[in-house]
């Protein structure tokens, strides 16, 4: 049987397997699967790798999520209040810097393996080796050092020390993040997670003009990954990212480059070639309300973009919790059909 | 002259290069220009370059939106200080995050802009219940309340815009009232904010500045 981590590879190594492979995040639907509050299902590690599992093989798509939330790290760092939803992604209700003292104060845990906020999505990664390791790819989501502090102190507070605070308390802050990172990608790989999901809004020239990117985000960049780029995937927390593509390659080579929606998939793909997996993302959001013929117009057009050349991903942004689940499954069978490579013999 | 400082302004804010644009009027300020000249005629003009940009290339980023709106914001109040005669009020803008939203860099962003259009703004904050937006609205009287989403539920909820346009038709506020939505969703579903209630959007914080502009021009009572 040809697995997710099969068609991953082949489409990495620039061959094809059956289909393409095909990330679908459903991250809090876990909820809604095992019939749960939100609060109540991130409270478990059991709970999320039950769900992941379940959902996965429930749909057919190919990727696991060891992520529980993106307040998480902020957690990882002293946050003491999560705010849940019912139906959404939880917020941060604790900033932990509040003024610049507060900078000067925050120390990285030495080890984040050991750190109680770790413990569950440890237990979740534990669980999806066992069931799941080698077949399919799981997935961990790390912030870069440069968005980081955005959820330790509000994206406004952030932005307004960037580009307006002394840049010796901006760069203490990003020296702290950074080391924060390589420690973070470092547990979660030692932990099992096989795809790391490297987050970066600024990252993206939607976020700091080019002057910026090039003398603070690529720099940046360089620090974090230092630590390795086995695994890494660039993705700009849904912004764009072609205009920066070939700076990307240029200086961190990484193997994939999980696009924008609003990216033009064909120009990617071109810029991208044969240097690394571009990945096609589509807009999900519209997902909740596109009708299921529209749905597989989408899909079919940003396969035919992509696909031409091979080395190419079908993916989801951030798969808002209020669609329905007969347009999950609409997206999901069109990729499946228009992703199939013709002639490819099973096996 | 003018021409001269305009374009250096708008180049300094365009390169998110806050100590040059604020030298610039300061100069500008030396040479005997009027603080009411530096606000009409050079600050309100590079908002309207940078919403020309947007609209025509999408080659802003966020960060440069929140520096002209910073930059424009503090220029204009130093300036407003030094008018002749207090400057007539565009209108009122009741603005904040919808419940359950706690992202405040675009509320911020649109609340400079709107300070530099002589619009006054009340600014309620974080997860602000609908309930809060229509009483603070009605206590101002306010012609548009503004609601900034990041999130998709926090957009499309029940607890956000939707019941806003249903306060506003129960209390018989809405020839009074427009709502004017923002935020991610709205960026990447361009109709949603018809299926939340809303009366406009805007793509981005200074554009925003504009389309509110428009709105309170519409209910100017």
């Amino acid at each position: 049987m040809i697995t997710g981590m099969d068609r991953l590879v082949a489409a990495i190594n620039g061959g094809t397997s059956d289909r393409i492979p095909v990330f679908c995040n459903l991250i809090d639907q876990g909820a809604k699967e095992l019939g749960m509050p939100l609060q109540e299902y991130y409270s478990d590690g059991e709970h999320v790798a039950e769900a992941q599992l379940k959902m996965r093989e429930k749909y057919g798509y190919d990727n696991l999520w060891s992520l529980f939330y993106v307040g998480r790290e902020a957690e990882l760092l002293g946050c003491e209040k999560i705010i849940f939803a019912e139906d959404g992604p939880p917020n941060v209700g604790h900033m932990v810097i509040k003024d610049y003292d507060d900078i000067h104060r925050l120390e990285v845990p030495e080890d984040i393996s050991s750190h109680p906020a770790f413990q569950e999505p440890l237990k979740c990664l534990n669980i999806l080796k066992r069931e799941a390791g080698g077949k399919y790819p799981i997935c961990a989501y790390v912030t870069a050092s440069m968005t980081l502090p955005a959820l330790l102190m509000g994206m406004d507070k952030w932005m307004e020390l960037f580009l307006l605070g002394p840049a010796s308390v901006r760069d203490e802050l990003l020296a702290k993040c950074s080391e924060f990172f390589k420690k973070e990608i470092t547990a979660y790989r030692n932990a099992g997670a096989d795809v790391f999901v490297y987050a970066n809004a600024f990252g993206s020239t939607d976020f700091v003009p080019m002057r910026l990117f090039k003398e603070l985000s690529l720099p940046q960049m360089e620090k974090d990954l230092s630590v390795g780029t086995d695994g890494v995937v660039y993705y700009c927390g849904g912004a764009r990212m072609n205009a920066v593509l070939q700076q990307v390659i240029d200086k961190l080579g990484l193997g994939a480059y999980y696009l924008s929606p609003l990216d033009d998939i064909a120009e990617g793909k071109r810029i991208i070639g044969e240097r690394g997996l571009t990945c096609g993302v589509i807009n999900d959001i519209k997902l909740i309300d596109w009708t299921p013929e529209e749905i597989r117009s989408e899909v079919k057009r940003m396969l035919e973009a992509g696909m031409p050349g091979g080395k190419f991903l079908f993916g989801t942004l951030v798969m808002p919790y209020g669609i329905p689940e007969g347009n999950i499954r609409a997206m999901l069978e069109a990729a499946y059909e228009y992703g199939r490579y013709e002639g490819h013999v099973n096996g | 002259m003018l021409e001269r400082l305009i374009t250096a302004y708008n180049e300094a804010v365009f390169d998110a290069d806050r100590d040059t644009a604020l030298k610039i009027i300061h100069d500008a300020l030396n040479s005997g220009i009027s603080p009411e000249d530096i606000v009409f005629k050079i600050v309100v003009p590079e908002l309207e370059a940078m919403m020309k940009a947007v609209s025509e290339t999408h080659n802003v980023s966020l960060a440069q939106h929140f520096l002209a709106a910073q930059i424009a914001a503090e220029v204009t109040d130093e300036m407003t200080a030094k008018f002749r005669k207090l400057p007539e009020s565009a209108g009122r803008v009741v603005i904040g995050t919808s419940w359950g939203d706690f992202h405040g860099l675009g509320k911020k962003i649109v609340a400079g802009c709107l300070n530099a259009l002589m619009i006054d703004v009340f600014d309620l904050g974080l997860n602000v219940p609908a309930e809060r937006f229509v009483d603070e609205a009605v206590a101002h009287d306010a012609q548009v309340i503004a609601i900034s989403s990041m999130m998709v539920h926090t957009a499309r909820g029940e607890n956000g815009c939707i019941k806003v346009r249903s306060l506003l038709k129960e209390r018989g506020l809405e020839e009074r009232m427009k709502i004017v939505v923002g935020g991610a969703p709205y960026r990447y579903a361009r109709e949603l904010y018809k299926t939340v209630g809303a009366d406009a959007w805007a793509d981005d914080g200074i554009t925003a500045g504009r389309v509110i502009a428009d709105l309170i021009k519409g209910v100017r009572r």
